[in-house]
């Protein structure tokens, strides 16, 4: 999606990054003193959501730039740690949270590379395994070919051995990448879907054979690898369509430089499916068979989620026995059921993962 | 200027143009027949003169009903008492008299809303209607809600009259009014036939539209499936009766797996035979696995029945089954 308004924080300093940016842009930007004139332009659309799609704003980040990954207490999290360089996403999924998360939703791109170095640099200092991603509020390499900031990040990563930086996406936008010394400290990761979800439900977004070959030629630079199966969505026929998604990821890369694998099924905020219903008009995704979790978010009705995790389990088993496979919130009865073992003390499924991200990255086993 | 009380005859009158009429209900006038014969009549019916020489009710359709029912049964009179609009009154004026005489009387409902609204809508805008809600309606209307009022109005029938009975409510009303017209004409031939509260009216419109979106079917095609329109027209089940068929059919429809895991643990539940005393219910939408078991004890003799009962139902394998699937 084009971006057709650049909106610039005027506290922004005027520098390597942001002249990059603006000069990869091709749209003249609009200097603010502040985001009240983004909100106000975004919230005068019909459909802001869509407005806020093609609307940048290059600022500053104000909060928190490394956060932990805000789980509950009812399912189990994996203990991830969020670079928060961004917010929102190009990509218009009907199913993505972040529609309903920020009010209004706002396309930013938080500069300063300084910022990002000296909040990593107090990571890479801790006697502690960190896997550390920039995927939960945007998607990580969406400006890729606009912003140095992918390549700082690999980069930065390299110099250092307790932490992994985690890339998640659903384009393919990995050029620049390429040639980069990165150390194996870089993990670039999918957002997979069968070739059914990624018409239907994931507009704008890279096809699923697109992102397996580039997964391919990242992987021939030595790049480690990891796939996410979230949202998994269940409709007629939808076990056979990922057990051949599966099939193909390992038809395209080799299983030992896949640090992990995750699975979710599709749960969402009630208030999104009204914005789903709204801006998806085709979308059936909402009519699935969801209860309300006690997280507060519907779910589909847990046998039906024990169903199609057994079979994908058991189906990327098959091709890679070793792999580290693992739930994004889920219970233990989902765990004891369909991965046999279910990691109940705080901390077990972080550590777990951690384990995977050292075997794989290099990181210094010391610190597990 | 006021109108001019006269008697007029009322063979002059035209019944059957309703034009100002704007209540729904059609009460029985034999009290109101036997008041006004009692004492008097107190408000006169108001009436606007046509160019033939008849008139046409503005407002008291019910009291000329009544006059009409006393002239007949007791006196054969043949004039009645009325406010005669000035000839050059205008249909507008007339309109507003026949809603206000009535909003002044009592709140008027939904459907008397709804038909009013429209009826002004010839004269007036929304923004007018709601700057002068307050001194036609008797109450402050807002322009969003003339709005829906007038979304409303384009239902075709009988949407007014079921809404004015109760079997439509006005949320459900307005929720199907944003459907196309086969779907509307759907739900306004499933509302006729059932009678159900607000919340399981939207319940209903929801299964429905989501079952349909799913499966991709029109709305009106899956009304003629044969079993909602074995439901729908059983001459031996009442309106309530069929409205909980329906809601029933429609869930089992709509979360076929959920709906099946309820019936079988329920029946498991049945198979356990537990005293009425002990309540057993499974997790709530089967997502937690906690199942809760309690039960209560006036005295000893009655604690001991229901951990004896309970007991008894360790050797069941149904129990074993409710708690691993």
């Amino acid at each position: 999606m084009k971006i057709d308004t650049l909106f610039i924080d005027k506290a922004i300093p005027r520098n390597f990054e942001t002249d990059y940016l603006i000069s990869r842009l091709k749209t003249d930007p609009q200097w603010v003193e502040d985001s009240k004139a983004v909100y106000d332009f975004i919230n005068d659309a019909d459909d802001p959501v869509s407005k806020a799609k093609k609307t940048l704003y290059i600022t500053q980040n104000k909060g928190a730039v490394i956060r932990e990954c805000p789980g509950t207490r009812f399912y189990t999290c994996c203990d991830y740690t969020i670079l928060h360089t961004g917010t929102f996403c190009t990509m218009d999924c009907s199913y993505c949270i972040l529609q309903a998360y920020f009010h209004p939703p706002v396309l930013q791109y938080f500069a300063g590379l300084e910022t990002l170095a000296l909040n990593l640099e107090k990571m890479f200092t801790q006697n502690k395994i960190f896997r550390i991603g920039t995927g939960e509020y945007t998607d990580s390499l969406i400006w890729e070919k606009i912003s140095p900031q992918p390549k700082f990040l690999v980069e930065t990563f390299a110099s250092q051995n307790n932490c992994l930086l985690e890339l998640k996406t659903k384009t393919v936008n990995i050029d620049s990448l390429l040639s980069l010394d990165h150390n194996g400290k870089t993990v670039i990761a999918w957002s997979l879907n069968t070739p059914d979800i990624i018409r239907s439900e994931e507009k704008g977004t890279s096809s699923l054979k697109a992102r397996l070959e580039a997964a391919r030629r990242v992987e021939s630079k030595g790049y480690k690898l990891a796939f996410h199966f979230d949202p998994l969505v269940i409709y007629p026929g939808c076990e056979i369509q990922y057990k051949k998604v599966i099939k193909q990821i390992f038809e395209h890369v080799r299983p030992e430089n896949i640090v992990w694998i995750s699975i979710g099924t599709f749960r969402f905020m009630p208030g999104l499916k009204q914005i789903i219903e709204k801006r998806f008009t085709d979308s059936t995704i909402c009519y699935g068979e969801f209860i309300l979790g006690l997280d507060n978010k519907m779910r589909y009705f847990k046998p039906l989620r024990i169903k199609l995790y057994k079979q994908i389990i058991s189906c990327i088993k098959e091709y890679a026995p070793n792999l580290a496979v693992y739930f994004c919130m889920e219970d233990e009865e989902v765990w004891e059921k369909c991965m046999g073992f279910f990691p109940k003390n705080e901390g077990q499924l972080g550590h777990y993962l951690d384990k995977s991200a050292v075997a794989h990255c290099s990181l210094n086993p010391h610190f597990l | 200027m006021s109108d001019l009380l006269c008697e007029i005859n009322v063979s002059d009158i035209d019944l059957t143009d309703k034009r100002y009429k704007i209540s729904f209900s059609e009460d029985d006038i034999t009290f109101l027949a036997y008041s006004i014969k009692e004492t008097g009549l107190v408000f006169p019916p108001v009436v606007r003169p046509l160019s033939n020489n008849n008139f046409i009710i503005v407002s008291g359709f019910n009291r000329v009903r009544a006059l009409i029912y006393n002239n007949r049964a007791y006196d054969n009179e043949t004039k009645i008492l009325v406010y005669k609009t000035k000839s050059d009154a205008t249909d507008y004026s007339c309109l507003i008299k026949s809603i206000t005489a009535l909003a002044f009387k009592r709140p008027l409902t939904h459907s008397e809303l709804i038909l009013s609204t429209r009826r002004l809508y010839r004269f007036l805008d929304k923004e007018k209607i709601a700057e002068k809600s307050s001194a036609i309606f008797n109450t402050k209307l807002t322009v969003r809600f003339i709005g829906d009022l007038l979304t409303l109005s384009a239902l075709p029938d009988p949407a007014l009259a079921l809404i004015h009975s109760g079997n439509l409510s006005f949320n459900s009303a307005k929720r199907i009014a944003s459907y196309d017209k086969e779907t509307i004409k759907t739900f306004l031939k499933i509302f006729s036939n059932i009678k159900a509260s607000n919340n399981i009216q939207l319940e209903i419109i929801l299964h429905m539209m989501e079952i349909t979106a799913r499966d991709a079917i029109k709305p009106d095609n899956f009304f003629n499936h044969q079993e909602i329109q074995n439901i729908l027209f059983d001459k031996n089940k009442d309106p309530g009766l069929k409205t909980k068929a329906l809601r029933t059919w429609l869930f089992e429809q709509r979360f076929p797996t959920i709906f099946k895991t309820r019936q079988m643990v329920r029946k498991k539940i049945t198979s356990l035979k537990f005293s009425h005393n002990i309540k057993f219910l499974p997790p709530q939408n089967f997502e937690s696995q906690n199942v809760s078991i309690s039960f209560t004890a006036k005295n000893y003799t009655e604690f001991e029945a229901s951990v004896q009962c309970l007991h008894a139902a360790l050797e069941n394998k149904e129990l074993k089954e409710i708690f691993n699937p």
